[in-house]
């Protein structure tokens, strides 16, 4: 059961990043993944666009903003070098995989960022890939992939052994195949879920390819089929308690779902200044008086107000391009947002 | 075919090339079957477009979400361009785009400029006055135009100016104290946050968080309510009032009814031109400042029907690149390379969403000049001649069907110019392109080499004058 608004239940934390100045160091130029190593260190994908390929990256942090390092073989399609990266996960052994969707493949570094691997070859037969997405990797360090052309998940081992597929029509029944996946996860009993993205769903499934749960797609209301969760959803997390969190990309938001998939929680976004931000106004006073008498949450005319997308490119606060989502070891929750080059922190309370 | 037929589908061609961006010879048979004046009723009525949708092109291109730069937002237009089941809207859209034309290279705004294009589409086919308050309320023209400068008692007379004169009436037909009075009804409309994000557009500033895109703000306390007296008429104006008096003056109709004509008839405007205008004129009137209206009775019209109106317009670089997208079948999907597309357009003299100046760009003639011929050519026979194209496979397996496995040299320039989109050449150019391929003798389709041997003569026919005409 579900309901269209819910409080907010979340803690803010903090905002981390700012629009990358150059093509390397401190902040991200579109990212579009997130991974926390088990020492805390925040893992961020820029993903960036062919003009700015040249920031294309892994960049690391941690949660008290120090930036650390960063690393990439840059951009291309030679050993370790990424077009279109989407997503990054790491395994047991803190191997980081990236996908990529363009050059079809997965690339793996060590979580220093020494190029070590990559596997992948194009296609739509089983054990191929077309426009791989999310990944995940289970406590087997079996890798899952959001295989969004072929709209399936495929399961390989960690070095790239090709073990099973599923979410087509064909595996299962239509109403719980995929269309279009993106972002995954894997729950406490190594299940995984999936972001749906185009039938506007969160889909779960067990470790050999059985569907197990449907949360948003169509519902029937006393109106008709509507779907009031999700609207393109592209990243999944859950937390230690089983709660799930999915970035609500077409709505620019945050869904909150309890272990059951009761709604509990609807975030918009609450960005602050980072530290970065704060060092950026520093050195450019003459913004900062402007800024102090301006409205960063407008209310917008009628024509704009009702596209999430228009609200969240004018209201500096609110997500923009909500990617990707990830949840620490403490239960700390990270929403990746691709527009505005930075991620939000937050924590149920 | 009959010479009727023949005729009935090469109008068809006509009109599909000016009120779309050409279409090939399988939709040309369908339209003509449906009827001429049902089909100018379809385009001025558009639906669903049913484009490339933008979630799926948001999520290929992530820059094309964030907006930043202007490539991204001119690549984004282009996908609809391309993608379109309403060409004649996006037409129009460019069309005001040319007429009302506002650059990024002051604006560093490409989330607010792609807003105005959506607003060219949602109000291009309707009223006339309705239009130019919108267009006096969009922040991208407001700033562009410097009226976030025009204050009670302290007016910027850069948008009243530029509305009479290169938006409505033209220069002639009104005094520098209209000017003046226009400008005093237009004090307080303004953008949100507009000395933040005046600023941050002057700095070209991304940080911290990226763009923050516009939207109109009326500030009440910043406008003139004083009594105003513009183009004889007195009382308390505002903006709206303005606008309302401004379209119903006679030059505001010839204005914006040569301008049309201009765009979707003919370059030049000759006696029979200037008659086709006034019917445009009456239209305008009778129909409350309609465009669709005036464009009805321009499409409908003798004139444009006319052989003088036949291959009477230079193309311009966006709609000759559309056009020849289009024939080649290619970027229906996401696919790298599509803000290159952008950039070649610039490259031929018309860089979308970044016109040179307020007067937008030089036309007809002026898009011609030896470099941009070059680039114009290079480009489209790229497009042409790839024969791995799906819009070139569909010709070349066209070719097939209708003619069998050999096609004398003849027969495959005619067919080929038909399957483009009905292209009537001039017999030099024709005789021409027959010696090109009579040189390898006929094209038989089996052979290995055929494939090439008709890309090489579809990029050929790119290269002729007639296909830079429209």
């Amino acid at each position: 059961m579900t309901t269209a608004t819910a409080a907010t239940t979340l803690d803010y934390i903090k905002t981390i990043g700012i629009t990358n100045n150059g093509d390397n160091g401190r902040g991200f130029a579109n990212p579009y993944s997130i991974a926390v190593s088990a020492d805390g260190r925040i893992y961020v994908l820029s993903r960036c666009d062919p003009v700015r390929a040249r920031a294309i990256r892994v960049g690391v942090q941690d949660l008290d903003e120090n930036f650390l390092f960063e690393f990439s073989e840059g951009y291309g399609s030679g050993p370790g070098q990424f077009v279109l990266p989407v997503a990054i996960a790491f395994d047991s052994q803190e191997r980081l995989y990236i996908t990529d969707e363009y050059n079809h493949r997965v690339v793996i570094y060590s979580s220093e960022g020494k190029f070590l691997d990559q596997w992948g070859e194009h296609g739509s037969d089983p054990g191929k890939l077309n426009g791989p997405a999310g990944i995940a990797i289970d406590s087997n360090d079996n890798v899952y992939i959001a295989d969004q052309h072929s709209h399936s998940i495929s399961k390989f081992t960690a070095a790239g052994q090709f073990i099973n597929r599923f979410g087509r029509e064909e595996d299962v029944t239509p109403r719980h195949s995929l269309y279009q996946p993106w972002g995954l996860c894997i729950d406490a009993d190594d299940n995984v879920l999936v972001a749906d993205w185009r039938h506007n769903a969160v889909k779960r499934f067990s470790p050999d390819g059985r569907h197990l749960q449907t949360l948003g797609g169509l519902q029937n209301t006393p109106g008709g089929l509507e779907n009031e969760l999700f609207n393109r959803p592209s990243g999944v997390a859950v937390d230690s308690e089983g709660y799930i969190y999915v970035t609500d990309w077409g709505n620019e938001r945050l869904q909150v779902l309890t272990p059951n998939g009761a709604l509990y929680a609807t975030e918009r976004g609450r960005a602050t200044l980072s530290l970065w931000a704060k060092d950026f106004f520093a050195s450019n006073p003459d913004e900062v008086e402007v800024r102090k008498v301006a409205n960063l949450m407008p209310e917008l005319p009628p024509h704009l107000a009702d596209d999430p997308y228009q609200v969240s490119s004018q209201t500096e606060p609110y997500f923009w391009g909500p990617v990707a989502v990830t949840v620490d070891a403490e239960d700390r929750v990270y929403v990746v947002e691709s527009n505005r080059h930075r991620f939000q922190i937050f924590k149920r309370a | 075919m009959t010479t009727t037929a023949k005729q009935d589908i090469a109008l068809m061609a006509h009109l599909m090339r000016r009120a779309a961006f050409g279409a090939p010879l399988v939709e040309l048979k369908e339209r003509t079957a449906k009827g001429y004046e049902e089909t100018v009723e379809e385009l001025l009525s558009p639906d669903d477009p049913s484009d490339l949708p933008q979630d799926v092109i948001r999520r290929y291109h992530v820059d094309q979400s964030e907006l930043r730069q202007p490539y991204s937002a001119a690549g984004n237009w282009l996908y609809r361009m391309v993608t379109t089941k309403n060409p004649l809207e996006e037409r129009v859209a460019l069309f005001f785009h040319s007429l009302f034309a506002t650059g990024y290279t002051k604006l560093n705004q490409a989330r607010s400029l792609l807003n105005q294009i959506d607003m060219f589409r949602q109000h291009g086919l309707g009223r006339f006055d309705i239009m130019l308050i919108e267009l006096s309320k969009d922040p991208a023209m407001l700033l562009w135009l410097d009226n976030n400068e025009n204050h009670n008692g302290h007016i910027n007379e850069n948008y009243g100016r530029e509305l009479l004169e290169l938006f409505s009436m033209g220069i002639g037909n009104y005094t520098e104290d209209d000017i003046k009075e226009a400008s005093r009804a237009f004090t307080g409309w303004t953008l949100g946050n507009v000395e933040y994000m005046a600023m941050r557009a002057m700095k070209d500033s991304i940080w911290p968080y990226s763009r923050i895109a516009w939207h109109f703000q009326f500030r009440e306390d910043d406008h003139d309510q004083g009594e105003k007296t513009f183009l004889g008429e007195s009382g308390n104006f505002n903006g709206e009032d303005i606008v309302e008096i401004i379209c119903r003056q006679r030059a505001t109709a010839e204005f914006i009814c040569t301008r049309l004509f201009q765009f979707f008839a003919a370059d030049k405007v000759d006696e029979d031109g200037q008659a086709c205008i006034e019917d445009m004129i009456a239209s305008y009137f009778a129909s409350d400042y309609e465009i669709k209206s005036v464009l009805r009775t321009l499409f409908n019209s003798d004139y444009f029907k006319s052989d003088a109106a036949r291959y009477a317009r230079v193309k311009g670089p966006v709609e000759y690149i559309v056009g020849a997208i289009k024939t080649a079948g290619s970027y229906r999907q996401p696919t790298l390379g599509i803000d290159q597309v952008a950039e070649q357009a610039f490259f031929m003299g018309q860089g979308l969403l970044n016109p040179p100046t307020v007067e937008g760009w030089h036309e007809a003639e002026e898009w011609i000049d030896s470099g941009a011929l070059v680039e114009r050519v290079n480009f489209v026979a790229n497009e042409l001649s790839d024969t791995s194209k799906p819009g070139i496979r569909a010709i070349i397996g066209q070719l097939g069907e209708a003619n069998g496995g050999t096609l004398t040299p003849d027969e495959v320039v005619d067919n080929c110019l038909g399957l483009m989109g009905a292209i009537d050449v001039a017999d030099d150019t024709r005789t021409a392109l027959i010696d090109h391929v009579s040189g390898q003798g006929d094209v038989c389709l089996e052979d290995t080499t055929s494939d090439d041997r008709v890309g090489e003569l579809l990029g050929l026919i790119a290269a002729t004058r007639e296909y830079q005409m429209a």
